[in-house]
């Protein structure tokens, strides 16, 4: 009798042909943003100001921040959406990775255009991904070895060896702007400056005007190959939180980010707001260098006496409201080969056993304790935490700038005895997550981590073609590090955001549906209440 | 006059270039730029690609010249991250600048003056004590509590007034007020000192003895003089708040330039801390030195003091 293996191929070319399917009324509605049900206004009140780069997804920096706004003036090939952590189809109505992961081959739906009314071809996804200059360029334009167009509506992306994390990076909209297409002769016309002063995309808005730094107008864009419900989005720049909540509560903005701690209290209260705390970034504890053996923290029973010192649940309760999620990987559950792992215990008894056995029962002296800006609060509380065991130690306050600069610097940056408390969202694989924070010279940690075993294997997971050992490989790595208390997980905060009363929402997740961001993507499927 | 002309220029001009050099070497002491210009982790040739770009890569000194060349001719760089001329940014918000300015300068005028006249008339009693009180409120309250009070009141309780942002004279109202009433605060002291010294004078004192009406005494001849100070003053306040309305801009999301100074300090965007900081400061030299003339013009004896 004949087996049939369930492969990775068959599962992506499933997949796609099942959102195909459920997307073909839709597409058949193609221009329905001109139907009369496009219609009426929201605004978005933004929390910091609004970078002209985030208009222009080839600038795209890595971080949680830009998707928010390519989701609404551009479109991918594939992208995160919902459920869907990476592999929706938006402007590909179809996408096949190769069983040997050295090619992917796309094929863009019929009759999709930009907003200036020119259609969205091969020529404009290959000029997009060559000249794609953002993060991981440099990963996926070293490992790629061609680009072939094959017709009118095919692209074909060969690659220099088996390449399994390229849909990740290509359609997770929080990490990487490659997949995410722009009009490569319009961009060539008015070069970088001109293009984020006027972007042209190919999503369900187009720019009608912008305020540098303060303001964005756009409008539905009738050309979208799915329905848009509303008509007008704006966005503003407000930086202060309680300005946001009290736009939203008088209905100045419809939907406001990030309402702080200190404000949700009166927020939870207030019937006219819908709170939609998405849980989002990790946060977790590093002891830079401390595989040097003169670090206190190299003692493996003094980074586990750290965490049981920690008071989680108090942690979240003061900082969020109880929004956030104690649970016990520095990794979020969101990205492919996550390691689910329990809360870890708070036990402050055992962790001052731990520091005696460790030849510290009075404690020990650390020069600074640096949380990522500008939630110093969370550091306030960590040292409060660890003063109980008598490691004491003071906070230092970083313009996030510095911070940045210095994580970047490595451990020369950091002398001393140092603690960071540091936080991330990073999207799509658990491997970005290693990549960026945990590797020996990441871009993020540079040498502050450096443990060779992991990064062995780590090599071995990049290499492997088998799905099976890597995930294996991948749930090792993560549970060295927690074991070995590498990095000691903290919580998930809540990235807590409002909903206002004109928008249609039985739960917040109708506002909030992608999982794998704290914003309100996809913006075309928000709508009025009627 | 014309000595007196050429000598207080030259001083200006040594003032900007004092203030020039100040703020370029001001900026490159807080660190480097590229971090915010290139993904986190780029490259060491990515990072020497955009320095080269933006010119970074250039002797100091070098670079310094280059910024008082484009200074000299009106040009102030381009923004890192606006990507965008400087000038054209500053210009964009100066309007938005200069409709609060304004706004708040007129409540300062009208709550300031009138109470410092009253308090210096009525000095020693209730009024004075009432004004003075005033004044050390609109000292002592913080910018952005007062702030968050009126949206809170006049928006939220209320619901009279927008929250934020700018759209027409509602929008204008509570952030004129929240600018204004420490400007009004340090116009009401100056005022009512400033009144003081006038109604001890000698000149006021005969006029009460020709027997004119109190109110005469009070504006036709004392008022006129104690305003000298008090234009000066309001004529810097002016200034300041156009440039360094900050807090206020934040807090109401107002699209001014205070704000756009905050996000450039922030994101460490030299081209446009460097362009909004000299344009200011030219501002602040040009009016002084406008006054210098005119004090000049009116009184001759400054001209003498060297």
């Amino acid at each position: 009798m004949a087996t049939k293996t369930l492969t990775r191929r068959a599962v992506l070319r499933t997949a796609a042909l099942a959102t195909t399917a459920i997307a073909t009324p839709f597409v058949s509605r193609a221009r329905a943003a001109g139907d009369p049900a496009t219609a009426g206004k929201i605004t978005v009140a933004w929390h910091t100001n609004i970078a002209a780069r985030w208009l222009d997804p080839s600038q795209h920096d890595g971080s949680a921040t830009p998707d928010n706004f390519i989701n609404a003036l551009h479109d991918g090939l594939i992208k995160n959406y919902k459920k869907e952590l990476y592999n929706h189809l938006a402007l590909a109505d179809e996408f096949d990775l190769a069983e040997d992961a050295k090619s992917a081959t796309f094929r863009l739906r019929q009759n999709i255009y930009f907003h200036d009314g020119s259609p969205v071809t091969p020529d404009d996804v290959k000029w997009s991904y060559e000249n794609y200059k953002g993060a991981w360029a440099d990963v996926l334009h070293r490992r790629t070895d061609r680009i072939d167009i094959q017709d009118k509506r095919t692209i074909r992306f060969e690659f220099k060896e088996p390449f399994l994390d390229f849909p990740r990076l290509m359609g997770t909209s929080n990490v990487c702007g490659a997949a995410w297409v722009v009009p490569a002769k319009y961009y060539q016309q008015v070069g970088k400056a001109g293009f984020v002063q006027k972007p042209i995309g190919a999503g369900p808005y187009r720019l009608v005007s912008q305020e540098p730094g303060t303001r964005l107008d756009f409008e539905a864009f009738d050309g979208y190959y799915k329905p848009v419900h509303i008509k007008n989005l704006t966005m503003l720049s407000v930086p202060e939180a309680a300005t946001r909540v009290a736009m939203l509560d008088r209905g100045d903005a419809d939907l406001i980010y990030f309402i702080t701690g200190d404000l949700l209290p009166g927020v939870m209260k207030d019937p006219k707001i819908m709170l939609a705390p998405v849980v989002s970034g990790n946060w977790w504890v590093e002891f830079p260098g401390f595989e040097n053996p003169k670090s206190p923290f190299h003692d493996k029973r003094v980074r586990e006496a750290v965490s049981l010192a920690i008071d989680r649940d108090a942690m979240n309760q003061a900082e969020c409201a109880g929004l956030g999620v104690v649970d016990g990987n520095w990794i979020n559950d969101d990205v492919e080969y996550y390691l689910p792992w329990p809360k870890w215990p708070h036990d402050v008894a055992k962790a001052k056993q731990l520091m005696a056995e460790a030849g510290y029962p009075n404690g020990f002296t650390y020069d600074w304790l640096t949380p990522a800006p500008p939630y110093y609060s969370r550091g306030e509380r960590i040292i409060a935490d660890l003063q109980q065991i008598g490691i004491r130690g003071r906070l230092q306050q970083l313009e996030r700038g510095v911070y940045n600069a210095r994580r970047q610097a490595g451990l020369k940056a950091w002398p001393g005895v140092n603690i960071i408390l540091a936080g991330a969202r990073i999207g799509a694989s658990w491997a970005n997550w290693y990549e960026s924070l945990f590797r020996c010279g990441s871009r993020l940690g540079a040498d502050s981590v450096c443990v060779a075993d992991l990064d062995d294997k780590f090599a071995q997971y990049t290499k492997s073609e088998n799905a099976k050992d890597r995930n294996q490989l991948a749930h090792e790595i993560q549970r060295s590090i927690l074991e070995n208390y590498y990095f000691i997980p903290v919580f998930r905060h809540a990235f807590n955001n409002g909903i206002g009363t004109r928008i249609k929402a039985k739960t917040w997740q109708d506002v909030f549906p992608t999982v794998t961001t704290g914003y309100a993507y996809p913006w075309e499927e928000i709508e009025l209440k009627t | 006059m014309g000595r007196f002309i050429l000598r207080r220029t030259i001083y200006s001009l040594i003032t900007l270039f004092i203030l020039s050099l100040t703020i370029f070497t001001v900026v490159r002491l807080t660190g480097d730029p590229v971090t915010f210009l290139a993904e986190p982790g780029a490259r060491a040739e990515d990072l020497q690609r955009i320095r080269a770009e933006w010119g970074l890569d250039r002797p100091l000194p070098v670079q310094y010249l280059s910024f008082v060349k484009n200074v000299v001719i009106g040009r102030l760089g381009n923004s890192f991250n606006y990507e965008m001329p400087v000038s054209t940014l500053y210009f964009q918000r100066l309007p938005n600048s200069l409709e609060l300015a304004l706004a708040a300068t007129m409540i300062s005028f009208f709550i300031g003056i009138p109470a410092g006249i009253v308090s210096a008339v009525k000095v020693n009693t209730p009024w004075d004590s009432l004004g003075k009180a005033v004044a050390l409120l609109g000292l002592a309250i913080p910018g952005f509590w007062l702030g968050l009070v009126l949206i809170l009141v006049f928006s939220v309780w209320l619901g009279w007034l927008p929250t934020s942002g700018q759209g027409g004279w509602r929008h204008l109202i509570m952030p004129a007020v929240a600018l204004g009433w420490y400007f009004a605060a340090s116009l009401l002291r100056l005022t009512r000192s400033s009144m003081l010294e006038v109604l001890r004078s000698e000149y006021v004192k005969l006029a009460r003895l020709k027997g004119l009406p109190g109110y005469v005494v009070i504006a036709v001849h004392a008022f006129k003089n104690a305003l000298i100070p008090v234009l000066t003053l309001a004529g810097v306040n002016l200034v300041v708040m156009i440039n360094a309305a900050v807090i206020i801009e934040v807090i109401f999301a107002w699209p001014g330039i205070g704000r756009l100074l905050y996000e450039g300090i922030f994101q460490r965007d030299f081209p446009l801390v460097q362009g909004i900081v000299m344009e200011a400061g030219i501002m602040i030299v040009l009016i002084n030195l406008l006054i210098d003339f005119l004090y000049a013009w009116i009184d001759p004896r400054v001209r003498l003091i060297k």
